[in-house]
């Protein structure tokens, strides 16, 4: 029996997490491509018919998604372009030995664990326009007070925020990491060289850490690109349609109408968008060898 | 909250009396008046005030018949993809559940996953007379049947009020509005956001903003639909959602159409807007004085006469259905038939519950705890009502988002937008809806 | 002197620099914790008040009206029970993957990173409904797992590269099998590794609201959904929101301050490698 095992120890381990997967993920998936070829539909009496393109070509001629495309591209590259910016920041500030640096990378880790649906919650009671903090704020700055998550266009830069408050952490730690790791020599090379502490980062630190922010920049956009939580709860994609993005659209296709053949047709577009970034930017990496 | 656990303390009392009246003491299984004892069954509910009132009732029907309870309740937005997630599957265990008939009647119905009740009301054996389905609303019942089919017992109804406060109608020597004109005079007032007060407040989330806009389309001569199709682009519509659009923007709150209920209800409660129009059945915790900033200055009216004079909603919120997918269906019967007894009924309108059954009403007694002249606005509501608050089509939550979408858009513009061409467009959008599903152009 | 001075303002001003960017991440969750004491009225009371009468009534409303202890248990034998599964799946498919750079399989895990989560609910109700797993904390506890699994395959098949490959080499030069290898040496030289793992796993179980929405019942109905339906319900009563915010995130954030190392590693790791 163990020799069975350890001669077969290829396929014997991977076993069970390959079944899970396809099970799972597998299933699912191909399920999903299936439905978005038929116009599966609770409305219609729960009769399947197979339609071909039709849901596709309908998704083509519908401004809402377009809108909802616009809107899951203009959250994500707000969000992760803040966030990169101030982690960045973050982590060159934070890379030195100093009393507290432990509290510091603490108190960094808190929005990421925090559970995002009470943290959605907690930011809308912050933006709400008569009696929350964010108001209360701009009004004693002696700015004009703004209504948020009930303006047009507001709502998604103050959904952005609350994703930048959460995952800004997570670039700056991950950055932080990078910087610990880079090779000294460049820099005591520099230092002969008498270059200014702009020149070095410009130069050295930043080019060096490329790879680094890159890859940090794609696990965000792909969560970015996924954001449900946040959004589900504080706005639901209003007002109007102002912040539905397409995981909110084939959510409200789904499980609010019940068009199940249109829903799937939308994740396939999600899905192409998320996959087709991570891709482009694997080959953009490649390509230019950085 | 001391209130309530008193009342809660009545209600129990009573139970326990009327239980004790009914005799018998309890026997085993065997016992030929607990046919169902022993049997389990699933109760779906929605989290709603009736809900509360009824949960602690429960235990006592379990008693009376030795069917097992297990009660689940979810909040509405959830309720409904649960409910079709798991028929859809065919592999329901749900026997009773809580269901919203204008909002998915029409989809549950196509799918037949209600038990059609007509039979079991018709059967002597299985619904004793003295349950008595002639006492409820006429309205109600027609509610709850499609195609001459009967698929749920209403539970309450709710039509829509003008909540006020009394006490800054006195000090700008305003009276209760009967006009809508009168409505936005009063609004405009009493609107100072200087202090923190905005005049009015109704919903203005894109779905949730439509039945309460229903009100006002009425008043103004227009509807959702006639005769199978869509009519939003007549000038009476387009009107109404001007009208609509101008108050809440003017004097509306901040952030309004990011507002449900809940919200519009917490800023009432806590004193920052004079007007609040809205379903009857919210006027629990205003009144109450641990929740309320307001409870003892809050007024009541019936929805003020626009044009084509008064004509607010009056509808069935909330019925009771059993699951055709049901595998215990006599004893789901029996907890649904339980639920909307009299005894039952007159228990939740002593709680402020606007219950379905005409005897409930007659009984002047169950209403001596209700807000002084409240009962009077909802019995008015009841006779000058429609008995439908959004379009009455299977696709009803993608249409009320079509329709939501202008009623924001009339928002943000305080009315001024060019809204014409976009009802014109939301009117084709929902015939499109119409049509794919067979219903359009009778 | 002079250096010194400038030395100890530079000092100063580079510290306020740090506040006034670290600051703004633990702010909020303190205003939470803080309005999970007060009453409604003090909540929404501007300017903040910093100084109040704590009272303890949301916490009550939160524990004995809203049964929160419950939920509490739900998350913790939902989140507790798909880490260890997908541990123990999770690991052997890890270490055969770093072994035998059965990078297919590894390349089809991660993807499951990618999917958008609702693409999955509509399929797996029907799965688990053919399986009558529906109201059970089976079928919650397995769609976690879809998150956790490819986590800690991902984190453990690059601490597995780092292990030199003699070490199972030596130990099968001592008579054992190459699984008696894995189990007696590779595992217990990889604590710190599954530590990482274990604990993200948890954390995004613990978090997860999506699956939960559509999949759990009363009976399994985890916090998130808890917390959610509790807004919505009747009239929104913020301080009793906040204080089911505590419940809720407490407990992650107490286990991240133990185990803060891991975190770090497991949330900055492979980005780093490059």
């Amino acid at each position: 029996m163990n020799r069975f095992i350890e001669r077969n120890i290829v396929w014997i381990f991977p076993l069970p997490a390959a079944l899970f997967i396809l099970l799972m993920m597998a299933f699912p998936v191909l399920y999903t491509f299936w439905v978005s070829f038929t116009d599966w539909s609770v409305a219609s009496g729960g009769n399947v018919h197979f339609i071909g393109l039709k849901n596709y070509y309908d998704l083509l001629n519908n401004p809402r998604f377009f809108n909802a495309v616009k809107m899951t591209f203009y959250f994500t590259i707000l969000a992760v372009g803040v966030e990169t910016v101030l982690g960045v920041i973050i982590a060159l500030i934070l890379n030195r030995e100093f009393w507290g640096k432990g509290i510091a990378k603490t108190i960094l880790l808190l929005p990421m664990v925090a559970t995002p649906v009470a943290i959605g919650l907690a930011w809308t009671l912050f933006y709400e326009p008569t009696i929350g903090l964010a108001n209360y704020t701009l009004r004693s700055l002696g700015l004009q007070a703004s209504s948020w998550l009930a303006s047009r266009d507001m709502v998604v830069p103050a959904l952005a925020i609350v994703d930048i408050w959460e995952w800004t952490p997570m670039i700056a730690l991950i950055v932080l990491a990078g910087l610990a790791s880079l090779p000294v020599e460049p820099f005591e090379a520099a230092k002969v060289d008498g270059a200014s502490a702009f020149q070095t980062l410009r130069y050295i630190t930043l080019p060096l850490l490329y790879p680094t922010i890159l890859v940090a920049v794609v696990l965000r956009s792909i969560d970015a690109f996924k954001t449900f939580d946040i959004i589900y709860t504080m706005t639901a994609g209003g007002p109007g349609f102002a912040s539905e993005t397409l995981n909110i659209y084939a959510y409200s296709l789904g499980f609010g109408y019940f068009n199940f053949g249109a829903a799937s047709s939308a994740l396939v577009a999600l899905l192409a968008i998320v996959l087709g970034s991570s891709l482009l930017t694997l080959w953009v990496r490649k390509t230019w060898e950085i | 909250m001391r209130k309530v656990c008193l009342l809660l303390a009545v209600v129990m009392t009573l139970v326990l009396i009327a239980g004790c009246g009914g005799g018998e003491p309890a026997k085993p299984a065997a016992d030929p008046a607990k046919p169902f004892a022993g049997k389990t069954i699933r109760f779906v509910a929605a989290n709603h005030n009736w809900t509360d009132v009824i949960k602690p009732l429960i235990p006592e029907f379990e008693k009376q018949t030795g069917i097992k309870v297990n009660m689940e309740s979810y909040e509405e937005q959830q309720l409904t993809p649960k409910l079709t997630t798991e028929f859809t599957s065919n592999a329901s265990t749900i026997d009773v559940f809580m269901t919203r008939p204008l909002q998915e009647g029409r989809l549950f119905s196509k799918n037949k996953w209600y038990e059609n009740l007509s039979p079991y009301l018709a059967d002597a054996k299985k619904t004793p007379a003295e349950w008595d389905w002639k006492d409820f609303k006429k309205s109600a019942i027609d509610a709850v049947t499609l195609e001459g089919t009967v698929y749920a017992v209403p539970v309450v109804t709710e039509g829509e009020i003008v909540y006020y406060r009394k006490d800054l109608f006195e000090k700008a020597g305003l009276k209760a509005p009967t006009t809508l004109e009168e409505l936005e005079e009063a609004a405009k007032k009493l609107h100072d956001p200087a202090n923190g007060i905005a005049g009015v407040v109704v919903r203005g989330q894109r779905n949730p903003s439509v039945t309460q806009f229903s009100g006002f389309l009425f008043s103004f001569g227009a509807d959702f639909l006639k005769n199978g199709r869509c009519v939003l682009d007549t000038p009476e519509s387009l009107k109404a959602f001007q009208y609509y659009g101008r108050i809440l923007k003017n004097y509306g709150p901040m952030g309004v159409t990011n507002m449900s209920w809940p919200q519009a209800q917490a800023l009432f409660q806590s004193g920052k807007v004079a007007i609040w129009i809205d379903a009857s059945t919210l006027v629990g915790p205003l009144m109450d004085k641990e929740k309320s900033a307001v409870y003892d200055k809050v007024a009541f009216t019936t929805f003020p006469a626009g044009p084509a004079g008064a004509k607010p909603y009056d509808v069935v919120p909330w019925a009771l259905a059993v699951a055709a997918q049901s595998k215990n269906k006599d004893a789901a019967w029996e907890f649904a038939k339980w639920l909307t007894s009299k005894d039952i009924m007159n228990k939740a309108i002593a709680k402020q519950q606007t219950v379905a059954r005409n005897s409930s009403w007659a009984d002047k007694e169950a209403t001596k705890n209700w807000p002084a002249g409240f009962a009077e606005v909802v019995a008015k509501t009841g006779q000058i009502s429609l008995s439908y608050d959004r379009p009455l089509m299977t696709a009803v939550v993608e249409a009320r988002d079509v329709i939501g979408d202008v009623i924001v858009k009339s928002i943000e513009t305080g009315g001024t937008a060019d809204l014409a061409p976009m009802l014109k467009d939301a009117t084709i959008k929902v015939n499109e809806m119409l049509a794919k599903n067979n219903e359009g152009g009778k | 002197m002079m250096d010194e001075k400038q030395g100890l303002k530079a000092k100063i001003f580079w510290y306020l620099m740090v506040l006034m960017f670290i600051l703004p991440f633990v702010l909020p969750l303190i205003w939470i914790l803080m309005a999970s004491f007060k009453t409604q009225a003090q909540i929404v009371a501007m300017p903040p008040e910093w100084i109040f009468a704590p009272t303890l009534a949301n916490y009550k409303r939160v524990f004995i009206e809203q049964n929160f202890g419950k939920f509490l248990l739900n998350s913790s034998i939902i989140a507790v029970g798909s880490t260890v599964l997908s541990l123990i799946i999770g690991l052997p498919a890890a270490y055969t993957i770093s072994r035998y750079k059965q990078n297919i399989l590894g390349i089809f895990i991660l993807l499951a990173r990618l999917m958008p989560g609702i693409s999955y609910l509509i399929p797996w109700f029907i799965l688990f409904s053919k399986l009558r797993l529906v109201d059970t904390f089976t079928s919650l506890i397995a769609s976690h797992m879809l998150v956790g699994m490819p986590l800690i395959v991902w984190i453990m098949v690059n601490y597995f590269d780092g292990l030199p490959k003699e070490l199972e080499e030596a130990a099968q030069v001592d008579g054992c099998t190459l699984q008696g290898a894995f189990f007696r040496v590779v595992l217990p030289l990889s604590g710190p590794g599954i530590m990482t793992a274990s604990t993200l796993a948890f954390l995004f179980s613990w978090n997860n609201f999506m699956f939960s929405l559509v999949l759990s019942v009363e009976q399994t109905k985890t916090l998130p959904l808890a917390i959610y339906g509790f807004v919505s319900y009747a009239e929104v009563s913020w301080g009793s929101v906040m204080a089911a915010a505590v419940v809720i995130i407490a407990p992650a954030i107490i286990l991240t301050m133990i185990f803060q190392r891991y975190v770090i590693k497991g949330l900055t790791m492979g980005a780093v490698k490059g």
